[in-house]
């Protein structure tokens, strides 16, 4: 999977390219407009990462390029503007996701990853991990074969543990990622407690291998050993 | 007339000169009544005397050469007035004032009697003349009511003319006075005065005109920067997010270092959290106008239950939702969500163990009710920014602010109050001012 990251701030860029190297995810960097329209016109990415504030033009004017040019590539806007009127032209012009700054990088990599899903969908809509098998449209998972009694959230939950594979994953990212758009007003997280004990017990009920571990203090990792 | 708001009586600045000039006109009244009258009377008696020494002199230049004693009878016979008498020793000319029976109106009236020394054939006589003065009683009557009826008329025509020219001078400092009432700093409308051509309210104008310029500029540019500083927080605090991401997968970390990290990421979700708070808040007070379209507050509650059920579980927090009718309003629906958001959570963070929240709806009204602590909120600073009832609470003293500014925004009201141990807010919807 190869991402371009066109962001002015090279230490976001940085953490980012880092953050998603294990996880299977190549990243290029472009500071600035003009670096970014050249490495769009020489390669294909899977996405695009996007601030729209860049030092020598509007990220709004690289999504009319990619238009223009009929490029496929998914793009998601991450920006520190934050109003609706933003959020809607960049839909409008294209854009397929927008993450507010801050943000966490696992938030990211879900994203990207659920992105990719959407466009490279070639009738595909099963998730595997070893026995685990996650349908994203029919929202069932099985394990060895057998359905789980499982509830949207924990799916939900699900895919973000197995989408941030080996990362620890701090409660608030858990909790702001379950939340949607309610992140924002959260100020307790102990209610992904609760979600992660559920899960774990239907998935060892169902004889899966236990993957969730705890991160003391921290929060959690899914893990395979 | 009206009283001040700290119950002191407040009077119109026309009324307030018109009083002066009445108080005046009265006083100068009463004392020039009395004083009126007794020169009057003065007047009439110095007349009547007068009168009397003319004919007493006229008596003696023409009559006295040819009287005999036998005239002097006949003249007392048929003078009703005049009588001349043996000397009484008169020695000069004497007036007194009298009450004297008068046969005629058969009553006793007051009179103007002189005494004079007169000698006729060289023998003295005293010669007596009465004046009535009843006619003066009548005379003072008719001036008093003459003047009473002028004062009466002036008095009136000093209130009806002062009223009118004031009125008119004082115009354009009432509409300046309305021009400020109305006038609210928050709200992006300048006053705008109506020109005078007197020069102390022109200057007024001119003053309030710089001054409300100048603070409005100054408001502005306050406002713009918590705007301002918010947004730029957002790229360091971007930066410190993912550094702590990055730091959290290094490999090998002990306890200790998961543990400073966990804590780490809560100050940074806070900080973020009140970062947006602030964005918000500054983004409801500048932008003057959000789209509105109907929303229905029960169907939002009710999509949005199992959210706030799931925050309500850690402190096993009892949910009651009392809906009668569907409740529709007509504004901008995230501000509506935001308000409802965070009067649910407030519910919550305030609440006790195995509290207890009361949602209802009415008509137009939506109320949270929640238990909590056993004493009622300082409803003074309840809505103020960083203003937390307990200092170790999680919030950060923005919500009921945000609250507040989108209650405000949509003219609508908002009241606390604690009884039966529920703290209760009502949010009124259509609000009116009447």
């Amino acid at each position: 999977m190869k991402i371009l990251i066109i962001e002015d701030e090279s230490e976001i860029a940085v953490s980012i390219k880092d953050y998603f190297k294990p996880n299977g995810v190549h990243c290029e960097m472009a500071g600035n407009y003009k670096e970014a329209m050249d490495k769009i016109n020489m390669y294909d990415y899977d996405c695009i990462l996007l601030d729209l504030m860049l030092p020598d033009g509007d990220g709004f004017d690289i999504l009319k390029e990619l238009k223009l040019r009929n490029k496929t590539e998914g793009v998601i806007i991450i920006s520190a503007k934050e109003t609706l009127d933003t959020r809607i032209e960049g839909f409008n012009l294209g854009a397929d996701d927008y993450l507010t700054k801050p943000f966490h990088l696992s938030e990211l990599l879900v994203r990207i990853q659920a992105l990719i899903r959407r466009k490279n969908f070639k009738g595909n809509n099963i998730i595997t991990f070893n026995e685990i098998s996650i349908d994203i449209f029919a929202k069932t998972v099985t394990v060895n074969n057998n359905t789980l009694d499982i509830t949207k959230k924990e799916i939900d939950l699900l895919l973000f543990l197995i989408g941030n594979e080996n990362k620890v994953l701090s409660k608030g990212a858990i909790a702001e990622h379950l939340s949607g758009d309610m992140a924002d007003m959260l100020d307790n997280h102990d209610f992904v407690y609760a979600h992660i004990k559920n899960l774990k017990k239907k998935l060892s009920k169902a004889g899966s291998g236990d993957y969730i571990k705890t991160v003391y203090g921290l929060g959690y990792k899914w893990q395979n050993d | 007339m009206a009283w001040d708001t700290n119950g002191k009586m407040t009077r119109k600045l026309l009324n307030k000169t018109t009083y002066s000039f009445l108080i005046y006109s009265v006083i100068i009244l009463l004392i020039a009544a009395p004083v009126f009258y007794f020169i009057s009377q003065w007047l009439y008696i110095y007349e009547t005397d007068e009168v009397l020494l003319f004919h007493k002199g006229a008596f003696a230049k023409e009559s006295k050469e040819d009287f005999t004693e036998s005239d002097i009878a006949a003249w007392n016979k048929y003078n009703r007035d005049v009588e001349i008498v043996g000397d009484m020793g008169v020695t000069k000319d004497s007036i007194v004032g009298k009450m004297l029976f008068d046969s005629i109106a058969n009553e006793k009236e007051p009179f103007r009697i002189l005494y004079s020394p007169v000698t006729i054939n060289g023998k003295k006589f005293t010669y007596i003349e009465k004046s009535n003065l009843v006619e003066m009683e009548g005379m003072v009557f008719s001036i008093a009511s003459m003047f009473i009826i002028i004062i009466i008329i002036l008095l009136v025509g000093i209130i009806i003319l002062s009223k009118r020219l004031a009125s008119k001078i004082w115009k354009p400092f009432y509409d300046t006075l309305k021009q400020i009432e109305d006038f609210e700093i928050d709200k992006n409308k300048p006053p705008h005065f109506t020109p005078t051509s007197i020069d102390e309210f022109d200057r007024l104008n001119k003053s309030l005109e710089r001054l409300i310029e100048k603070n409005t500029a100054i408001y502005k540019s306050q406002r713009e920067f918590v705007e301002n500083a918010a947004h730029e927080l957002q790229t360091p605090l971007a930066l410190f997010q993912t550094k702590i991401d990055t730091l959290s997968q290094l490999p090998n970390l002990t306890k200790e270092h998961s543990q400073l990290l966990g804590s780490l990421n809560n100050d940074v979700s806070r900080l973020n959290r009140l970062n947006k708070n602030l964005l918000l808040l500054s983004k409801i007070e500048n932008d003057s106008y959000f789209e509105k379209q109907p929303v229905i507050l029960n169907d939002y509650i009710k999509k949005h239950l199992d959210f706030f059920s799931e925050q309500a579980k850690s402190k096993s927090i009892s949910i009651v939702v009392e809906f009668n009718k569907p409740l529709q309003i007509n504004s901008n629906p995230v501000l509506t969500e935001v308000l409802i958001n965070n009067l649910f959570l407030n519910a919550i963070r305030h609440n006790s163990k195995d509290g207890k929240i009361i949602i209802r709806t009415s008509d137009k009204t939506i109320t949270f009710s929640n238990t909590g602590p056993e004493t009622s909120l300082n409803i003074n600073k309840l809505f103020n920014r960083f203003s937390k009832s307990d200092p170790s609470a999680q919030g950060n003293g923005l919500g009921l602010a945000i609250v507040k500014k989108i209650v405000e925004l949509n003219n609508w009201n908002i009241t606390y109050n604690f009884q039966d141990g529920l703290h209760s807010f009502t949010v009124q919807f259509e609000f009116s001012t009447t």
